[in-house]
């Protein structure tokens, strides 16, 4: 039989109310006043069959710096930092992905020993806020660029992936601003880049048929 | 076998002869056969597809999990972000199962079945509904002078909450049932210098009724 705990809650807290009036008085100062946020830098491995492949990854210096700025007629200077979580998120998708994976600092002429060379870049970002879309979300999307080389610097394939991410402003509460929604979003627009990656990588045509010139699809 | 089991909280009645009341009814549908065993764990998930115009709230999935998690008859409960990560990238927006005809695939690659052993997984408990102003009225103004300052007013508002969890049995693929609570409640802020909120805890009732619920449903066989 239910049983409730709620009727103990019940009675006035003083604390509720300081905190409904700091939230009422913060929101106010806060709520449409741009924000800066960098996405956190610790992300998941992907749990797939790993590839018998060891693949380079050349991460550009613009990649690794990646910052979008923007500032919106609604209001507010917005800066989101994506070029600190380059590294982590690309270590651990191909730590997961593929047999071994290393960084190579020249591409085009990659170390002994690599079958491959990703080169990932962010050729858009665009992101918008609750008060823009009448809603209670706010939405990251992040177009990612990819290039695979062949070990010997020939293009294998070429193509392009968005990756989409969203939080509800309302998860966070009204004390911390716009930051930590937005951090959220752009968060999860970067796992899903790293998902949408993870599950695309093996039907791209060219890639798969490189893969099978391997000789190292798995099964 | 379909049950509806209303049960009606007439949980906060006030100070000062203000009442700020829930009520909350629950319903179950089950589908076939529930247990739990010792080493058995659960795990409770909200849906979070791509655009759509509502999520389950983050702190109300916890909220259920918490609720599970303790008592006299509390069950093993893996953390949703926890259980996301060691999943991924499975369970993300983009990919996770829409149905339980989904499952069998899932599972059939090894290492995400060898996952959900280690785990000890046996139900995958998936949530969807918010909870939603749908009502209010009243204004409730303040001023600051250099001598004092004050508001004066009444405000009211009433919440809605509807969630429904649904239990996929990771063992059978199938889907085991189904729990729904709704809960509804009236919250009051009279100001007369200090305001004086008294929040219907809506949202915390149907998380407590929706676990308590969720509780007896999975270890309860028919």
């Amino acid at each position: 039989m239910y049983r409730s705990n709620a009727i103990a809650r019940m009675p006035i807290q003083a604390g509720r109310l300081l905190r409904l009036a700091l939230g009422i008085g913060t929101g106010l100062l806060v709520g449409c006043g741009g924000a800066t946020v960098a996405v956190p830098t610790e992300f998941p491995v992907p749990l797939v069959e790993r590839l018998p492949v060891t693949m380079g990854v050349h991460l550009s210096p613009e990649l690794r710096k990646f910052v979008h700025r923007e500032k919106l007629k609604s209001g507010g200077d917005w800066s989101i930092d994506l070029g600190d979580a380059q590294e982590p998120m690309f270590t651990n998708l191909l730590t997961g992905m593929f047999a071994d994976m290393r960084f190579v600092k020249k591409p085009d002429a990659p170390d002994a020993g690599v079958d491959a060379v990703l080169i990932p870049s962010i050729s858009e970002v665009q992101f918008s806020t609750p008060t823009q879309t009448r809603s209670d979300y706010f939405e990251v999307w992040i177009r990612y660029n990819f290039q695979l080389l062949s070990n010997d610097g020939q293009q294998v394939a070429d193509w392009d992936l968005t990756a989409y991410g969203k939080a509800n402003q309302r998860n966070y509460g009204g004390l911390q601003g716009n930051q930590p929604a937005l951090q959220a979003a752009a968060l999860a627009a970067c796992r899903d880049a790293m998902a949408f990656f993870t599950v695309q990588f093996r039907g791209i045509p060219p890639v798969r048929d490189w893969l099978i010139a391997l000789g190292g699809q798995a099964t | 076998m379909n049950y509806h089991n209303p049960l009606l909280l007439p949980l906060l009645c006030g100070i000062l002869g203000l009442t700020g009341c829930v009520t909350a009814t629950v319903q179950e549908v089950r589908e076939s056969n529930t247990g739990m065993e010792a080493t058995d764990s659960i795990v409770v998930l909200g849906r979070r597809g791509r655009p759509q115009t509502s999520e389950t709230e983050l702190d109300f999935v916890s909220c259920v999990s918490k609720n599970l998690n303790r008592g006299a008859e509390k069950m093993q409960v893996v953390e949703e972000q926890d259980f996301m990560d060691a999943m991924f990238p499975w369970f993300e927006p983009r990919t996770a199962p829409a149905n339980t005809r989904d499952l069998p695939e899932l599972m059939s690659l090894p290492s995400l079945a060898s996952r959900f052993e280690e785990l000890g997984l046996r139900y995958l408990v998936w949530v969807e509904g918010s909870t939603k102003r749908t009502a209010s009225a009243g204004t409730l103004t303040c001023s600051v002078a250099p001598t004092g300052g004050g508001c004066f007013g009444f405000l009211t508002w009433e919440q809605d909450s509807s969630y429904e969890a649904s239990v996929w049995d990771v063992r059978t693929g199938r889907v085991a049932g189904k729990v729904s609570t709704d809960a509804n409640g009236t919250s009051y802020m009279p100001a007369l210098v200090v305001p004086l909120p008294f929040i219907a805890p809506v949202r915390s009732s149907a998380c407590s009724t929706l676990a308590d619920q969720l509780n007896s449903f999975l270890r309860d066989t028919i």
